[in-house]
């Protein structure tokens, strides 16, 4: 009797909800759960059918009961244990989500007796996987939004099957034309697509595999990025696909190819001073002897125009070596206040002194009124304005229009603008542009650019070019403005 | 007047030509290698003027300058580099009190031209002095 009252004891305050029914569905008893769950009293539950106990007749709840009666019946029919999990409402007419264990009790001739129901309150589980489908949306919003990298996966047979915003933005194709295609469609023309199977063993081994190298967008154009790969495993830790994410360097390759570019200057600058140098002894030597020989007295003619030819052309070697060492110098400049508006009209009668191509070049002056003063070496500014025109007029073998524009920016520096209509510099040339002995004219000697660079440097300003090929090109000078409390003219 | 100089080169042939050039404007010419050997001359003899290279073996011309000007505060040595107009090397060799400084990428003729001119101005400042 007491270990009766035990186990109904044990049975009324387990935390599942139990109850018995017989044969026809009659509730013969229950538990304090079960009571708590559908809000009625025991006294109320005895006797009545299980299921309009559970239900109460609730409209939305139909397809559940019949669910639920399906569930009895089959327990009934084929007298063998099953389990379901289902929504009930509460005493508050809330859902819970339960999952019933049924339990149909047999005689000993395998008579149905009743039927036993255990239910587990899996309710609080659902909400939080609830909530961390809701994590999942959050990520995935963001990683559609991220625009900083291109993020995109395939799965092992190779085709995309995510491509987010980022990637659209950096490839230029939109989602629906790449999405499930395979990815040497997004790589056709870069060298991903030789490289893929090496990178994805690589990834298989080591989990990771980075890279920078170029991709090339939908309208052809090609940029360089840094690329990670990385794999997603499964909870069998299987390999089911990669991740691709794709980081635009091109700002960080600029900055690396400015420093490289001024670190290349400065070596070469060292390398012609010591070369310059070292022809300068030597051609001072012959040029030195022969005026003294050109002075002797009753020198014959041919010794005379014989001399006078080599002092011509070691005038020549040290003309050239002088270019040289003003490219290599590091000379602070002497530094004024100066109106470059002024120093560019002064400077363009100076061109009819050069060997210009003799073409009807128009000259179009747009000056900022009221130009901001900067500070600098008016000599040193004159040489650049020389060259950058010198440069115009030659790249406008069949004439065009040399345009010179100055532009007060904010109060913080001045830009200049000298534009040509002429042939245009090929990429590559463009590249190498302000680099010493590069020259693609056959008169050149390919320093007078890499002077305006280093010029323009000395005066803590820059200078940048754009071109296209048979349209002209713009060389932009930024020169900072003086600023109120700097020192006076030297 | 006949001035006595003292030109410092490392190259053997600059130095000659130097010599043939001061000893045609009717001056008086010793030649040296060395910064090192300079200072010796200079200690041992009196010089008008020296004509110093920058660039040299051993003690650079800048330093020779230096010692000189702190041995004989009145000699007149004047700066010649092949490295032409060099801001640096400018104001470096003023402030160790050389009277100039020439560039050996201008013709000869005018270097002797301001080799005369930075001697006759050193001449007079010491004078009034």
């Amino acid at each position: 009797m007491n270990l009766l009252k035990t186990i109904y004891n044990a049975i009324d305050k387990a935390n599942s909800l139990i109850f018995y029914c017989d044969s026809k569905g009659e509730v013969l008893m229950c538990n304090k759960k079960f009571e708590d769950i559908v809000g009625m009293s025991k006294d109320l539950i005895v006797g009545s059918d299980c299921i309009s106990i559970i239900y109460k007749r609730l409209r939305n709840s139909l397809s559940r009961e019949q669910i639920f009666k399906a569930m009895l019946n089959d327990a009934l029919k084929y007298k063998r244990p099953s389990s379901f999990e289902i929504l009930i409402p509460d005493k508050k007419g809330e859902d819970r989500l339960i999952y019933w264990r049924i339990n149909p009790i047999l005689t000993k001739n395998k008579n149905l007796q009743g039927v036993l129901f255990m239910g587990d309150d899996n309710t609080s589980h659902r909400e939080k996987e609830a909530s961390l489908n809701n994590i999942d949306q959050t990520l995935k919003n963001i990683i559609l939004n991220i625009k900083e990298y291109a993020l995109y996966t395939i799965n092992l047979d190779g085709n995309i099957t995510y491509y987010g915003m980022g990637a659209e933005d950096m490839f230029g194709w939109k989602r629906s034309e790449i999405i499930f295609k395979h990815i040497k469609a997004l790589h056709s023309y870069d060298d991903i697509s030789y490289k893929l199977n090496f990178m994805l063993e690589q990834v298989k081994k080591t989990g990771r595999y980075e890279l920078e190298t170029y991709f090339i967008k939908k309208d052809g154009q090609s940029f360089p990025v840094s690329l990670t790969v990385t794999k997603f495993i499964d909870s069998a830790g299987d390999t089911t696909g990669y991740i691709f994410m794709a980081k635009d360097i091109t700002e960080r390759k600029k900055l690396e190819y400015q420093v490289f570019q001024s670190e290349k200057l400065a070596a070469m600058g060292q390398l012609v001073a010591g070369i310059a140098h070292e022809i300068n002894n030597p051609a001072f030597v012959i040029s030195g002897r022969t005026e003294i020989l050109l002075k002797t007295k009753g020198l014959n003619k041919e010794l005379r125009s014989g001399l006078k030819a080599i002092n011509l052309q070691v005038d020549q070697i040290r003309r050239l070596v002088d270019r040289f060492l003003t490219f290599s110098r590091k000379s602070i400049p002497t530094t004024r206040e100066l109106d470059i508006n002024k120093i560019i009209r002064d400077v363009l009668p100076l061109l009819r002194y050069h060997k210009l191509p003799s073409n009807e070049i128009k000259i179009n002056k747009v000056f900022a009124k009221n130009i901001l003063k900067i500070r600098g070496d008016s000599h040193q500014l004159q040489e650049v304005f020389v060259n950058l025109f010198i440069n115009a007029y030659q790249a406008m073998k069949e004439g065009g229009t040399l345009t010179i524009k100055t532009i007060n920016k904010s109060n913080e520096y001045l830009l200049i603008f000298i534009s040509d209509t002429g042939c245009g510099i090929p990429p590559l040339a463009l590249k190498n542009l302000f680099l010493p002995f590069y020259s693609s004219k056959k008169e050149g000697t390919g320093l007078g650019l890499s002077i305006c660079y280093n010029i323009i440097k000395n005066h803590s300003g820059s200078i940048t070019v754009e071109s296209q090929v048979g349209k002209g090109t713009t060389f932009i000078i930024k020169l900072p403005f003086v600023k109120k409390g700097d020192s006076n003219d030297l | 007047m006949i001035y006595k100089i003292l030109v410092v080169d490392d190259e053997s042939a600059v130095r000659e030509l130097f010599e043939d050039l001061f000893k045609k404007e009717g001056y008086s010419v010793k030649t040296v290698a060395t910064g090192e050997e300079s200072l010796k001359l200079v200690e041992k003899e009196d010089f008008d003027a020296v004509l110093m290279d920058v660039k040299l073996t051993g003690i650079t011309g800048l330093e020779a300058l230096k010692k000189i000007k702190d041995l004989k505060p009145e000699i007149i040595v004047i700066m010649i580099t092949g490295f032409g107009y060099d801001e640096e090397l400018i104001s470096k060799s003023k402030e160790y009190g050389s009277a100039g400084y020439i560039g050996k990428n201008v013709p000869i003729s005018r270097i002797i031209s301001s080799f005369n001119l930075f001697v006759k101005t050193a001449k007079e400042k010491n004078r009034r002095k």
